[in-house]
């Protein structure tokens, strides 16, 4: 069974990666065991075996918190109480994923995890568990707390070093103004973040805290490090000519009755030039919409087709919005060059944690290209998960590759 | 609908085009609707993503424009620092230039005074002993504005560093009340002395620098009237004060007066012989000590210059520097065995010159092992050791130390043109005794009757 479980430092990692690296990769370990960040995955489908690997791959005595990426496909009360368990008194957070980003690249069915060391990462988390009443005060509140917390352990300072990562329920329908009133509260402190996903079953999404999954909630993860960071977004996306406009939308279901005052799957499926009935994830992930907002296009993707031929949205939709027709250019090319500008800007990274739409995810398997995607993320130590959406600076965004990367303290 | 009720249509394409027409207007309804509430923040979710959106566009525009401004601030920063760095390379090497000069200048000097002094104790005709006494005054007087050159350098490198130690004030203000009387008595003024017991805790020579230089100017200006030399007990320390009855500052020069090379009347060529630097050198010594200075004039009445010096607590050997000022005749010196140790021949000459006018028997050398070869097993009784001893070899404190090995509990005196008071430190740490470059003979004089007469107790 040996095999079926990999489990490693991020800093052991084995990569076709320069030889120089490698061997500066190797110092670090030797010097001081003082790897900042820890990562490992399980296949094990137990939850006690899963939960013990985890611990065994992470635990030393100066791991501070746990952050874990799971499928839903595990017992998942199961999966919180041995996680709780397996890690004791170390904080552990984490969301269920529409698929697994772990240290050999992307995964389905496992659970992914990195363990932050304490003497490097000041971390706390708090859970927002009525979306709906998450006010600015609470909002406020709950900011002042997280930073407190940071700030007690007085590791850098808050303004510069800090920032927060999101876990959603993608389901909850409420991103949009929970990430509105969290950004005004954050203020300069940057923020980004994934929706929780369920492998494409579009029926229960979790965030995990305290020990319990919960749905309709939310996780705010405050990080305060003296490791150089970078908050960052991208996607592979380019407007074409077409327009529709939504006639007809109904705001709290998320769902647009009419494009162009015709029934929406109707208008879409003329446009895109594909028959009603093979609507679905693939068609979507190839034809995405976006909004134009001043000189950008930010996608607003499509989650499926409903009976009545209406179509469901993965965010806001709003009467008289007007939805361009986006093209893909080559995903591939546009990770690259993104990891190769952080790669310049921060050195090799020694971690990036990637929110990764799960509807790109289905594009690379389209194209079979998701072996070469998983080479680039091996290389720049991604671990992460696909999203129902993801977060970026108080925007809810579809379709994108965003997350935070972290350098090494100069040596 | 309000579609267009006139006209059935009847072919295949008018419907068409009706049916058009009926989208075309839902369209138009549509965006016109969205337009008219101008995304106005009606709490509905979109909108609170267009807000969202806004927000960050508004943040990435700012950040550029900042990063564009630290940008060019920090061009104009390196600019900054590449001429601030030009700047004090520029002032180092005119320190060291000026340190270097006077240092060379500092030694014949030394020599010449040395014997001057000597020849003054030579019997001679009277026009011939007023010479000798205005070549000495003179040399005085280039000794001081070099000395004070020395110091403003030495201030300004940042090597003058404060020996802070308890001592009674009189044994400082004593000695520079009796100088200065005298030197106030010749312009034709009266100094008024008001002796204090009170123990401050200073630096000794930093101080009596700060209080001459007071004393200095206010002869300087003070045409006529008195002089008052004393000090006020405060609950923070004690005020040294020096008052005059010159001119006064006005208001307006009061702060300029302590920057370089300013004199508050500088028409006023008459007998100024300063360089202007006294007041800036009590200004930088006032920091490095960290007593406050304090100026209150009146013009045309006069100044008021004070220092506040922090109170002391008494060891038992801090006041062994501060010995009354040594009686001028008969004593210790007579037939005490002084030996003198130092590379320049000329300073040798000078001192045995010197010492012998007081009655000393003086054995001179360059090194240690010429002066023991030609000392015929005679015990000194102190000795004076340059502590520069040429480029090769130990300094003067190691040889003095090596001297102690034969005669422990020797009295030593190490003369250096060093002013650290890291040495002075070490020196005392040793139980020797530092006296200063140019050598001032009283100085010498003093010290030389004090470390003679403890040996005989």
């Amino acid at each position: 069974m040996n095999n079926r479980f990999f489990a490693e430092c991020g800093y052991f990692a084995s990569t076709s990666f320069l030889r120089q690296e490698l061997l500066l990769d190797i110092s670090a370990v030797t010097s001081a065991a003082t790897t900042p960040v820890r990562t490992a995955a399980s296949r094990r489908q137990d939850p006690e075996c899963a939960a013990e690997e985890l611990a065994k791959a992470l635990k030393h005595e100066e791991l501070g918190f746990v952050l874990f990426f799971c499928s839903a496909e595990y017992p998942l009360e199961a999966l919180g109480r041995a996680l709780e368990s397996a890690f004791a008194t170390v904080k552990v957070s984490g969301c269920t994923t529409a698929g697994e980003i772990t240290p050999q690249g992307y995964d389905r069915g496992c659970v992914v995890a990195i363990g932050f060391d304490r003497r490097y990462f000041a971390v706390d988390y708090a859970l927002v568990e009525d979306l709906a009443r998450f006010d600015l005060l609470r909002a406020q509140r709950l900011v002042d707390q997280l930073l407190e917390n940071c700030r007690a352990r007085s590791l850098a300072s808050i303004n510069e070093h800090s920032f927060a990562l999101t876990l959603l329920d993608g389901l909850s329908s409420s991103e949009e103004q929970v990430l509105a009133t969290l950004d005004a509260a954050l203020g300069r402190i940057p923020s980004f973040g994934g929706s929780a996903g369920d492998d494409n079953r579009l029926a229960h999404t979790h965030v995990y805290a305290q020990g319990h999954f919960y749905a309709r909630a939310a996780v705010v993860i405050m990080i305060n490090t003296p490791l150089p960071f970078e908050v960052f977004s991208t996607h592979h996306l380019l407007p074409l000519e077409h327009k529709l406009v939504v006639t007809q939308a109904d705001r709290e279901s998320r769902r647009v009755l009419e494009l162009n005052a015709m029934p929406a799957a109707d208008a879409y499926a003329q446009m895109v030039d594909v028959p009603k009935a093979a609507l679905g994830p693939q068609v979507f992930a190839r034809h995405p919409v976006a909004v134009k907002l001043g000189d950008q296009h930010y996608i607003r993707s499509i989650q499926r087709v409903n009976e009545d031929v209406s179509l469901s949205f993965y965010c806001a939709v709003e009467n008289g919005i007007v939805l361009t027709a986006m093209r893909p250019a080559p995903l591939l090319h546009d990770l690259h060059h993104m990891l190769d500008s952080l790669h310049q800007r921060l050195g090799t990274p020694s971690l990036v944690i990637g929110c990764d739409c799960f509807l790109r995810r289905l594009e690379l398997e389209g194209l079979g290209e998701l072996g070469q995607a998983s080479q680039l993320f091996k290389r720049s130590r991604v671990v992460g998960f696909n999203t129902y959406g993801e977060q970026h600076h108080g925007m809810h965004v579809n379709q994108t590759f965003t997350g935070v990367a972290f350098g090494s303290l100069a040596r | 609908m309000r579609d267009s009720p006139d006209i059935m249509p009847e072919t295949p394409s008018e419907r068409a085009l009706a049916e058009e027409n009926r989208r075309l207007r839902r369209i138009c309804h549509a965006l016109m609707e969205r337009v008219e509430s101008g995304g106005a923040a009606n709490g509905a979710p979109y909108a609170a993503f267009e807000h969202a959106v806004l927000l960050a566009e508004q943040v990435r525009e700012r950040t550029e424009a900042l990063h564009r401004t630290l940008d060019e601030l920090g061009q104009a920063n390196s600019q900054l620092h590449e001429a601030k760095a030009d700047a004090e390379a520029a002032n180092l090497s005119k320190t060291k230039f000026l340190a270097a000069v006077t240092h060379d200048l500092l030694q014949p000097l030394n020599a010449a005074r040395l014997f001057a002094s000597a020849l003054e104790e030579h019997r001679l005709p009277q026009d011939s002993a007023l010479l000798v006494g205005h070549i000495g005054r003179s040399l005085k007087d280039v000794e001081a504005l070099l000395g004070t050159l020395v110091d403003m350098s030495r201030l300004d490198a940042g090597i003058l560093k404060a020996d802070i130690a308890p001592f009674q004030i009189n044994g400082l203000l004593d000695a520079l009340a009796e100088e200065y009387r005298q030197v106030a008595g010749v312009r034709g003024l009266t100094l008024h002395y008001v002796p204090s017991s009170v123990v401050v805790s200073s630096d000794f020579t930093l101080l009596a620098r700060v209080i001459r230089n007071f004393l200095s100017n206010a002869v300087r200006y003070t045409e006529q009237g008195h002089l008052l030399l004393g000090c006020r007990r405060r609950p923070d320390g004690l005020d040294i004060m020096v008052g005059d009855t010159g001119p006064g500052i006005p208001e307006l020069q009061q702060e300029a007066i302590f920057l370089e090379f300013r004199r508050a009347q500088p028409n006023h060529e008459s007998h100024s012989r300063g360089l202007g630097l006294g007041l800036a050198i009590v200004d930088r010594i006032s920091t490095i000590l960290d007593h406050s200075v304090l100026l209150k004039s009146l013009p045309g009445r006069g100044a008021l210059f004070s220092i506040k010096v922090p109170y002391g607590q008494l060891t038992k050997r801090s006041s062994e520097l501060t010995v009354e000022a040594a009686q001028v005749g008969q004593g210790p010196l007579q037939g005490a065995v002084v030996w003198v140790i130092d590379d320049d021949p000329a300073i040798l000459e000078g001192m045995q010159a010197l010492l012998r006018g007081w009655g000393c028997r003086v054995r001179t050398a360059a090194s240690l092992s010429a002066l023991e070869a030609a000392s015929d097993g005679e015990e000194p009784a102190v000795l004076l050791v340059d502590y520069h001893l040429g480029d090769a070899g130990e300094d003067g404190v190691a040889l003095a130390l090596r001297l102690r090995r034969c005669y422990p509990a020797l009295p030593v005196v190490v003369i250096t043109a060093n002013h650290d008071a890291e040495l002075k430190r070490y020196a005392r740490e040793l139980d020797m005794n530092c006296l200063l470059k140019p050598l001032k003979p009283l100085r010498l004089r003093m010290l030389l009757t004090s470390l003679l007469e403890e040996r005989a107790t």
